[in-house]
C-alpha cells in the first residue's frame, strides 16, 4: 500500500501525471504491458489462427465476466450464485429483440448494436430486484437466494416457448458480417475495458468504500451512517448491467443460446472459480487469470481427447487449493511478490 | 391460581407463536386435499412417497449445516456415489441370479446395494472432511461459512468431473429391483421399488433420530450443533464430531441414491436434482433444523406434485422456487427456524 502511494508522489512532470492517471483508472504499468500484449497477441504466429482468437475471445469474457462478478463478490461479500442466469437473460433479451425470422412469435429486429445495451438495461433491472430480495439476508443465505433466482429465472425462460424456443435454443443474428473472428475480439477487448475501468472508478470512489464497508461489518456501516439498502441494489444493478451486457455480446458473437447451457449455475461457478482464483476483491486478478486459463483448458482439451473432463478435474482442484491455502489468490502473490522486490 | 387452559386454547397460542409454519402447513393440507379430490388418492400416496424421500435428503444437509456450519453444495454428489456403487453392487448379482434365479438372494440383492452405498458414504464423508475441511477449518477464521460453502462447491466440481472422466458420462441403470408385480396400497397400484425406498428412508431417518435423541455421542453432536465452544468445554472432541457427523450425512445421501437407483439412473450430473430439492426443503423449513427438513420434505413434495397437476411438468421447478423466493422474504430464516451459528 506505502509502496503505491510512494509511486503516485514520486511522479514529477508528464510521465509522473501520465502515470498516476492510469492508476486512477486501475492500471499499474504492468497491467498496461499486460493489456497491450494481449491486444497485439492475435497478430503475432502462431495466434493469428482463428481457433486462436476464438479462445482470446472467451478469455477476454470470462475476464470481464470475473470483473463483474468480483464486484459484488469481493467488496460487499455476496456471491451472486444467479450470475450466469442474468447474464443469460441479458444475452435472450438482445437475441430476442433482434430477431426477424418468423420462428419465433415476435420479429421486432431491432439492430444488435442497441439491443445489446436494452438487454443490458433488462439485466441491470432483474440485479436492482434481486439486490432488493436479498436485503434482509446474510451472506450465504443471500447467495443461496440468488441462486434459487437464478434457477427460476432459468426455468422461465426455458418454458417461455414462443419467445425463446425453449430447451431447444434460439439462433440470434450475428454482430457483424463478416466470418473472421478478429474483429469481434476487439469488440470484447474493449467491452472489457470498459466493465473493469468503470467498475475500478466505482471503487475507488465514495461508493467502493461504503460497498467494502457493508462487506466487512454490516452493523458497523450501519452505525456510520450508510445506508446498506441503497449501496446493496445499486452494487446487484451494476454488475447485472455488465452482465447483461456481455450476455448480449455472446448472444451475436456465439449465435447460438440454450437456456441449459448459459444460464445454468455451472457457468457462474466458472466465474466464479476464476475470480476467487484470481483473488476476490482485487477486481483484476480474475482477468489477469481468465486468459492463460482458457488456453491451458483449451489445451488440454484437446490434447486430453480420451481423458474427458480432466481438465474440469484440474480447475476444481486448484480452485479448492487456492481456497484452502492461498485465499488471496494470484493477486495476493503478485501483491506479495511485489512488495518483495520493492524490499519492503 | 393457575387456570388450566384448554386444548383449543393453547393450540391458537401454538399458531400464533408459530405464524408462517402454522400458514404453510396449513396450506399444504388444503392443498393435499385439492389433489386428492382432482387427481385422486394415487397422487397424495405418490407425495408421501416422494416427500420421504426429500426428508431423507434435507436431513443429511440440515445436520452438516447444524453440526458443522457447512452449507454443503456437493450433498448432490453423495446422492450420486451412493447409485453408482449400488449399481455396481447390484448388477453383477442380478445378471448372476438371471443365470441360477434364487428367489432369497433376489430378495436381498438390493439391501446389500443400499447397504454398500451407506458403507461408501461414510467412508467419502469422513475422507472428505479430514482431507478438506480439517485444513480449512485450521486455517480460516473469519468467513468460514463462505469458505466452506466455496470448498463444497469446488468438491461438487470435482466429483462430477471425476467420475465422468472416469466412469463415462452415460447412464447405468436398472429397470427395477425386485422383479414382482406391484402391490396394491389402498386400492392404489405401486410399485415394490418405491415403496421399499419409502420405508428404507423412514427407518433411516428413524434411526438417525433414535441415534441423536438417545445416544451419548449423538446428544454430544447436538451440543456441538448448539454451542461448539460450550461442547469443547465439556470435554467433546470436536475432530472426532465434525467427521462422524458428515460421515453420516453423506452416508444418508448415499442411501437415498441407492435406493431411488430405479428411478434416477446412475450417472455424473445425476446429484444435481436431489441437491436442489435438499436445499429447497431445508432453505424453507430452517437451516441446520432437522426436524423441520423431515417435515418440509413432505411438504415440498406436495408442493411439487400440486404444480405438475395444475401447471405441468415444465413448471415444476419455476413454481416451488417462486414459493420458495416469497417464504424467504417473509421468513428469511425459515418457517420452522434456523439453528445456524452465522459467523
Amino acid at each position: 500500500m506505502a509502496s503505491m502511494e510512494m509511486e503516485q508522489r514520486r511522479g514529477n512532470g508528464s510521465t509522473g501525471s501520465i502515470i498516476s492517471f492510469l492508476h486512477g483508472v486501475g492500471f499499474t504499468p504492468l497491467g498496461l504491458v499486460l493489456l497491450v500484449i494481449v491486444a497485439l497477441l492475435p497478430l503475432v504466429p502462431p495466434f493469428n489462427q482463428e481457433h486462436m482468437i476464438r479462445w482470446l475471445i472467451m478469455g477476454a469474457f470470462l475476464a470481464a465476466q470475473a470483473a463483474a462478478f468480483d464486484f459484488t463478490a469481493g467488496y460487499i461479500q455476496v456471491v451472486n450464485f444467479g450470475f450466469a442466469a442474468i447474464l443469460g437473460l441479458g444475452a435472450y433479451t438482445s437475441g430476442i429483440l433482434a430477431n426477424t425470422s418468423p420462428v419465433l412469435a415476435v420479429q421486432p429486429g431491432v439492430s444488435p448494436w442497441i439491443g445489446i445495451f436494452l438487454g443490458a438495461v433488462l439485466a441491470g433491472v432483474v440485479g436492482l430486484g434481486l439486490g432488493w430480495l436479498t436485503l434482509r439476508l446474510e451472506g450465504i443465505f443471500a447467495a443461496v437466494m440468488a441462486w434459487f433466482v437464478g434457477i427460476a429465472l432459468m426455468g422461465l425462460v426455458r418454458n417461455l416457448t414462443e419467445l425463446t424456443r425453449g430447451p431447444l435454443g434460439m439462433n440470434p443474428r450475428s454482430l457483424l458480417e463478416t466470418t473472421s473472428n478478429l474483429p469481434y475480439y476487439y469488440i470484447i477487448l474493449a467491452m472489457m475495458l470498459v466493465v473493469y475501468v468503470l467498475l475500478r472508478l466505482v471503487t475507488r470512489s465514495n461508493y467502493g468504500l461504503a460497498f467494502k464497508a457493508i462487506g466487512q461489518n454490516i452493523a458497523a456501516a450501519k452505525a456510520s451512517g450508510i445506508d446498506p439498502t441503497k449501496y446493496r441494489v445499486l452494487n446487484f444493478a451494476m454488475s447485472s448491467f455488465f452482465a447483461g451486457w456481455l450476455g448480449g455480446f455472446y448472444a451475436h458473437y456465439f449465435g447460438s443460446l440454450t437456456p441449459q447451457t448459459i444460464m445454468h449455475t455451472s457457468k457462474t461457478v466458472e466465474v466464479l472459480a476464476l475470480a476467487y482464483i484470481g483473488g476476490r476483491g482485487s477486481l483484476w486478478g480474475g482477468m489477469v487469470v481468465a486468459f492463460p486459463f482458457v488456453f491451458g483448458i483449451e489445451q488440454l482439451r484437446s490434447n486430453l481427447t480420451q481423458l474427458p473432463g480432466l481438465h474440469l478435474v484440474i480447475y476444481g482442484v486448484l480452485m479448492i487449493v487456492v481456497m484452502i491455502f492461498y485465499p488471496d489468490g494470484v493477486a495476493g502473490l503478485i501483491k506479495w511478490a511485489k512488495s518483495k522486490i520493492a524490499g519492503e | 391460581m393457575v387456570e388450566k387452559s384448554s386444548f383449543g386454547t393453547s393450540l391458537m397460542e401454538t399458531i400464533s407463536e408459530n405464524l408462517p409454519a402454522s400458514i404453510v402447513i396449513a396450506g399444504t393440507i388444503v392443498l393435499t386435499i385439492v389433489i386428492g379430490t382432482v387427481a385422486g388418492p394415487s397422487q397424495i400416496l405418490n407425495s408421501i412417497i416422494t416427500g420421504g424421500m426429500w426428508a431423507l435428503l434435507a436431513v443429511g444437509l440440515a445436520l452438516v449445516f447444524g453440526v458443522m456450519n457447512v452449507p454443503h453444495f456437493a450433498h448432490g454428489e453423495s446422492f450420486m456415489v451412493g447409485a453408482y456403487v449400488s449399481y455396481f453392487v447390484f448388477s453383477p448379482i442380478n445378471r448372476s441370479l438371471g443365470e441360477s434365479p434364487n428367489p432369497v438372494l433376489g430378495a436381498v440383492a438390493p439391501f446389500l446395494g443400499i447397504l454398500a452405498a451407506g458403507v461408501a458414504g461414510l467412508i467419502l464423508g469422513v475422507i472428505l472432511e479430514r482431507l478438506l475441511f480439517y485444513p480449512l477449518r485450521v486455517r480460516t477464521k473469519q468467513g468460514w461459512v463462505m469458505n466452506a460453502f466455496l470448498l463444497t462447491v469446488g468438491i461438487s466440481f470435482i466429483l462430477t468431473n471425476g467420475t465422468t472422466l472416469v466412469l463415462g458420462p452415460n447412464f447405468r441403470g436398472i429397470p427395477r429391483y425386485w422383479d414382482v408385480p406391484p402391490l396394491n396400497v389402498f386400492g392404489v397400484t405401486m410399485a415394490v421399488d418405491r415403496v421399499v425406498a419409502f420405508f428404507v428412508a423412514l427407518v433411516s431417518i428413524a434411526a438417525l433420530w433414535f441415534f441423536l435423541r438417545r445416544t451419548r455421542t449423538g446428544r454430544a453432536i447436538r451440543a456441538v450443533s448448539q454451542d461448539e465452544l460450550g461442547a469443547q468445554m465439556m470435554g467433546i472432541n470436536l475432530n472426532f464430531i465434525f467427521p462422524l457427523t458428515f460421515a453420516l450425512a453423506t452416508a444418508m445421501a448415499a442411501i437415498s441414491g441407492a435406493s431411488l437407483l430405479f428411478m434416477f439412473q446412475a450417472y455424473p450430473t445425476v446429484g444435481l436434482q436431489p441437491l436442489y430439492m435438499a436445499w429447497y426443503v431445508v432453505m424453507m423449513a430452517g437451516l441446520g433444523n432437522v426436524v423441520g427438513a423431515i417435515v418440509g420434505g413432505f411438504i415440498v413434495a406436495i408442493l411439487q406434485t400440486a404444480t405438475q397437476q395444475f401447471f405441468g411438468i415444465s413448471w415444476a421447478d419455476v413454481i416451488p422456487t417462486v414459493v420458495m423466493i416469497v417464504v424467504l422474504l417473509v421468513v428469511p430464516q425459515g418457517i420452522f427456524g434456523s439453528k445456524i451459528r452465522s459467523s
